[in-house]
Order: C-alpha cells, then sequence, then structure tokens
C-alpha cells in the first residue's frame, strides 16, 4: 500500500450541492470539505440525502447544481483516471455469483495499473479461508467484507464506504474498523456512512450530520453539537462534615436526603469544576461520587435531526 | 513504491482481454445460456430434418439448407437473446454499477461481452455442421467456406450490437426474455431461419429485406450452396446489416447505462449524450 502525505489541502471539496428528483429536493446546498488522509462521516436519517450527496461523489448520479471535485476531478465527468483514484464501497452491488472470491479480486485487480496484492488484501479483509469459495456461498457479512476487499484492491487515494460494515458481526466490525483505521495511517481519505453512531465516534476525524437535505451540523465526534461542553452533567456528594454547606458555583439540583446527590447541567463545566474543587480543597475535603457525564453521539444526534427514533439511514 | 504522479491507466487492450476472459470464464461457469444456443437450433434442426426428411429447399437435399440456416439461428440466440437477457441482469443486480466504479471503460465491457457471443457461436455453429456431416449427409462447400464465415461473422457482429442497443430500453430483468424472443422469433419466421419461402408476398419480402437476419441467413446457406461462386450477399442485403450495426452503435453510445431500473426518458430525467466513457448519470 501507498503511503500518502497527509494535509490540510482537501481531497473533496462540495460547494453549494444541490439534488432534484423531479419536484423533491433531495440535498440543499450542502458544502463541506475533506481533508485528505481524513476520515469523514456523514450521518442523517432516512431520507437525508447522504446516499445521494456520496453518490454523486463517486460519479454515479447526476447533480443538479452546486460544486463538487474529488481530487481535482469533476467526479461526474466520468474521467477514468479519477476512478483509478478512489475505491466504492456501494450500499448494495451485484456480484458474479459463480465466481470465487480470488477470482473476484483478481479481476478487479486486473482494472489498475497499480493494484494492491490480491491474496494480500483478501487476507486483510479477513476471508482469507474463504478464498476459494464461490460467492454465492458467502454470508452477508463475507459478501460484504469481499465488497471492502474490491474497493480496496486499486489502492485508493479516496475511499467512499456507503454503510460498510452493515451485516457484519461484532468481531468482523472490530476487525473491519482496524482495518479503516490502518487505511487513515497511510493516509487513505475516507468517507464514511454508517448506521452505528459508535463505528462514527471510533472512526470519524470529523462528522456532518444531514437533515432534511441541509448539512446541519459538522465537528469532531466529541465535539459534536457541542457535546464536549454543553448539557454536561455534574455530580458529586458532599462529606458529612460539609453538610449543610452550599457548594459554590451554583444552583445545584439539591439532594432528597443529607446524603443524596448534588447535580448540575452546565454549560461551562470547566468553570464549574474549577470553583468546585477549588471549594473542596480550601476545606481539605473530598466529593465522594464527582462525576462529569456527557451526552452520548447518539443523543447528541438525535437532538440535532430532531426526529428522535429514526435510525441513521439512508433513504435514496 | 510508486508515487502518485506514476499512476498511469492499465493498457486499454488488456482490460478488453481481460474482460474477454471473465466472460468466458462466467460462460463456463453458468452454462445455461451457452447451452441453449447450441441445444435449440440442434434440436430444431434434428426435428426438422426428420418432418421433412426428402423435401428439397432451391434444390439442395432438406439438411444441406438447414444445417446453415440452423446455425444463422445460433447466432440470434448467443448473440442477440443471450446478450439482452445476461446484460439486463448484470444492469439490474448492480453488477454494472459496482464496474461503473472502476476504470473498465464502457467499451473494454461490451468488447468482452462480444468476445464471449462470439466463441458461443463459433462453437454452436462448429456442434451443428458436425451434427449435420456426421449424420444428414450435409457437405462443406470449401470454396465458400470464407464466404459462410464472413457473413457468420458480420451476423454476430450486427445482433451483438442490435442486442446491446436493445437492453438500454429493456426496463427490468423480467422483462428481457419476452422481449428478446418477442422481437427475434418473427424475424427469424420471415428471413429463411426455420424454413425456406420460396414465393413470399411481396410485402413480406420487402419486409424481411429491411431486417438484417434475411441477408446473414440466406448468406450462410448459400455459403453451403456447391453452385455459390461469389460473395452470396447482395450489396443492399450488406448495406441493412451495416446500416443497423451503425444505429444500434449510436443506441449504445447514447443511451447505455450501469444503473439498474427503467430508462432516464422513462424516469423523466433529460440526459445529455455521452459517449460510452461516459457516466450516464454525470452532468
Amino acid at each position: 500500500m501507498r503511503e500518502r502525505p497527509a494535509g490540510q489541502v482537501p481531497a473533496i471539496v462540495v460547494e453549494g450541492l444541490r439534488k432534484d428528483y423531479g419536484e423533491v429536493r433531495a440535498v440543499d446546498g450542502v458544502s463541506f470539505q475533506v481533508r485528505r488522509g481524513e476520515i469523514y462521516a456523514l450521518l442523517g436519517p432516512n431520507g437525508a440525502g447522504k446516499t445521494s450527496t456520496v453518490e454523486i461523489l463517486e460519479g454515479h448520479r447526476r447533480r443538479t447544481g452546486g460544486s463538487v471535485r474529488v481530487l481535482g476531478f469533476d467526479p461526474g465527468a466520468g474521467d477514468r483516471h479519477f476512478r483509478e483514484r478512489v475505491g466504492i464501497v456501494l450500499q448494495s452491488g451485484g456480484m458474479d455469483a459463480e465466481l470465487t472470491v480470488r477470482e473476484m479480486v483478481s479481476l478487479f485487480a486486473g482494472f489498475y495499473a497499480w493494484p494492491r496484492d490480491a491474496a494480500e488484501t483478501i487476507e486483510q479483509v479477513g476471508l482469507a479461508a474463504k478464498c476459494r469459495a464461490r460467492v454465492r456461498t458467502l454470508s452477508g457479512g463475507q459478501a460484504r467484507r469481499l465488497d471492502l476487499a474490491l474497493a480496496l484492491i486499486g489502492d485508493p487515494e479516496v475511499l467512499f464506504l456507503d454503510e460498510p460494515t452493515t451485516g457484519f458481526d461484532p468481531n468482523a466490525r472490530r476487525e473491519a474498523w482496524d482495518m479503516i483505521a490502518g487505511l487513515r495511517r497511510s493516509g487513505t481519505t475516507v468517507l464514511l456512512t454508517s448506521h452505528y453512531l459508535d463505528e462514527v465516534q471510533h472512526l470519524a476525524d470529523r462528522v456532518g450530520v444531514m437533515s432534511h437535505g441541509h448539512l446541519v451540523e459538522e465537528s469532531t465526534p466529541d465535539a459534536l453539537g457541542g457535546r464536549d461542553v454543553s448539557g454536561t452533567v455534574i455530580s458529586f456528594r458532599l462529606p458529612a462534615r460539609l453538610r449543610g454547606s452550599d457548594p459554590p458555583a451554583g444552583p445545584w439540583d439539591q439532594p432528597a436526603g443529607p446524603a443524596g446527590e448534588f447535580t448540575m447541567h452546565t454549560d461551562e463545566p470547566t468553570r464549574v469544576l474549577l470553583a468546585l474543587t477549588q471549594w473542596a480543597c480550601a476545606h481539605h475535603a473530598e466529593l465522594p461520587g464527582l462525576t462529569v457525564t456527557r451526552p452520548s453521539l447518539e443523543d447528541v444526534y438525535l437532538r440535532i435531526t430532531g426526529q428522535a427514533g429514526i435510525g441513521a439511514g439512508d433513504g435514496h | 513504491m510508486a508515487t502518485e504522479e506514476a499512476r498511469r491507466s492499465r493498457p486499454d487492450v488488456l482490460l478488453a482481454l481481460g474482460q474477454v476472459r471473465y466472460q468466458l470464464m462466467l460462460l463456463l461457469r453458468s452454462p445455461l445460456g451457452f447451452s441453449l444456443s447450441i441445444v435449440f437450433p440442434l434440436l430444431l434442426l434434428v426435428c426438422l430434418k426428420v418432418i421433412t426428411p426428402s423435401h428439397p429447399v432451391g434444390g439442395l437435399p432438406y439438411a444441406q439448407w438447414a444445417t446453415p440456416a440452423m446455425c444463422a439461428f445460433c447466432l440470434l440466440n448467443a448473440c442477440y437473446v443471450t446478450v439482452i437477457t445476461s446484460m439486463v441482469l448484470a444492469r439490474e443486480e448492480g453488477t454494472l454499477k459496482r464496474l461503473r466504479g472502476t476504470p473498465l471503460p464502457a467499451w473494454a465491457y461490451l468488447a468482452g461481452r462480444f468476445g464471449s457471443a462470439l466463441v458461443t457461436s463459433v462453437i454452436a455453429c462448429g456442434v451443428i455442421i458436425a451434427t449435420g456431416v456426421a449424420f444428414f449427409h450435409v457437405s462443406i462447400v470449401w470454396h465458400a467456406s470464407g464466404y459462410f464465415a464472413a457473413a457468420a461473422f458480420l451476423g454476430i457482429a450486427c445482433f451483438f450490437l442490435i442486442g446491446a442497443a436493445v437492453t438500454t430500453v429493456v426496463p427490468k430483468t423480467d422483462t428481457a426474455l419476452p422481449i428478446a424472443f418477442g422481437t427475434m422469433l418473427p424475424l427469424a419466421f420471415i428471413s429463411d431461419v426455420f424454413f425456406s419461402v420460396s414465393h413470399p408476398p411481396a410485402w413480406l419480402h420487402d419486409l424481411a429485406s429491411a431486417f438484417p437476419v434475411a441477408p446473414v441467413a440466406q448468406a450462410m446457406e448459400d455459403s453451403f450452396n456447391p453452385a455459390t461462386q461469389s460473395w452470396p450477399m447482395p450489396l443492399s442485403g450488406l448495406l441493412v446489416v451495416l446500416g443497423w450495426s451503425a444505429a444500434a452503435i449510436a443506441v449504445i453510445a447514447l443511451a447505455f447505462r450501469w444503473e439498474p431500473g427503467p430508462a432516464p426518458a422513462v424516469r423523466g430525467l433529460g440526459r445529455s449524450p455521452g459517449w460510452l466513457s461516459r457516466s450516464r448519470h454525470g452532468p
């Protein structure tokens, strides 16, 4: 696998992207950039426009308006040199059921001047034991791994992964995550959509959340929706000798009993914690049960999209 | 370690040869279409010979006429029916969409399909002729064998191109076979493939002459007539074959698509013309 320089040069630039299906506007003025070597995840509920956006970037769909560049190419121009430098894992795509895993990977390797080693790629996706098996005999998860192998065999600079681990068992997902993380180390740029928020949390350098065709939030997974600071919950109990005291930086939600927990939802956890811990230190006291918790990515995602109960799929 | 600047495309000829190999491998792994291309015409040859054992055609023994006619039927099966059904299946199952995400140009994919159709046709014609020679006293007219090969090649190319063009208007897999057979069989009937029409009505003759099956089939049949001394396809027939081929190439260039689903015109989405290397879904 070739090492590639990561950096601030964008591998993907999307500006004011629009996509209409008849009267329906599926993507409405979406703009974002993905730097080389970065793993960028697109999240959004069904029909948010994620797959339309990704398929436009892959060159599979025509855009209605806006500007798109991938490695400097307009994907819609169908340039062969563009397709030599990208790899695509489709949400669903056909394979020749009567060929073996090895034959499929070798066939796709033949499309590129500088393919990766077929055996090594098969092993990397965990299909070494199945390399002589016909495609029709593969389980759903194994077929998905073959998808990944076919996308990787051309040693792409940019990899599009549309829900790449759907159907994987937990072990296979972890292995796929390790492989994708390995791609990041080699400088491969990855644009990912996923059903799994823990996958995004684990893999993505940055996340864009789409809803109703708009990019409504963009951040790192840890800071999405301000979750690195906002909505932080601080809780503690007072030691016996300080009971009856009034902790600083309040107001705190008071405990029901003398040994109960004080809690606070705050957007300024640093300031509150500093005041609280200084106060405790000044009294030479430990604060039992002191915890600082942040909302999960799922909590923030559901709040942003305003569609609690709807998963991160896509209908297009 | 290669740099990004050193990336270069794989030579086109290697891509095309790889596709031929790939399609032949598919043919061997799933030989149903391959068998049908041979078994149907072979059965027809045997049945027609049994039904009309002493019926002469144009002064020739029946089998001497029917053997090359069934070879023409092989070409229609291998290059038209099979191409339509297998390419529509590949498109609707998403195989073509997956290939579209690779550097493989459309023409190389089509070259692979053509190679597969060519090999199937050659084998099928070989089996039919061998059966005729072995069991029905058919004689190969060696001095006209080059004409036979040339007419067959014209047919293979023309039927393949028309088949590939027809796929652009076939909306889904389960309509592919009815469309393929529904268009092929009537033409075969009026084009001297199943039986020789001695004195057809003028309108039927004109209708058959407007399509490429009749000139190809008749040239192949004439190539098995010992009296044939020169290229048996009249210029008008050759122009019909070439004209249909050119029209099919134009349709493929304008409307070939990799994505599953109905044609863009059916969906009401306008598409600008694109040559074979262009995505039907690119701006």
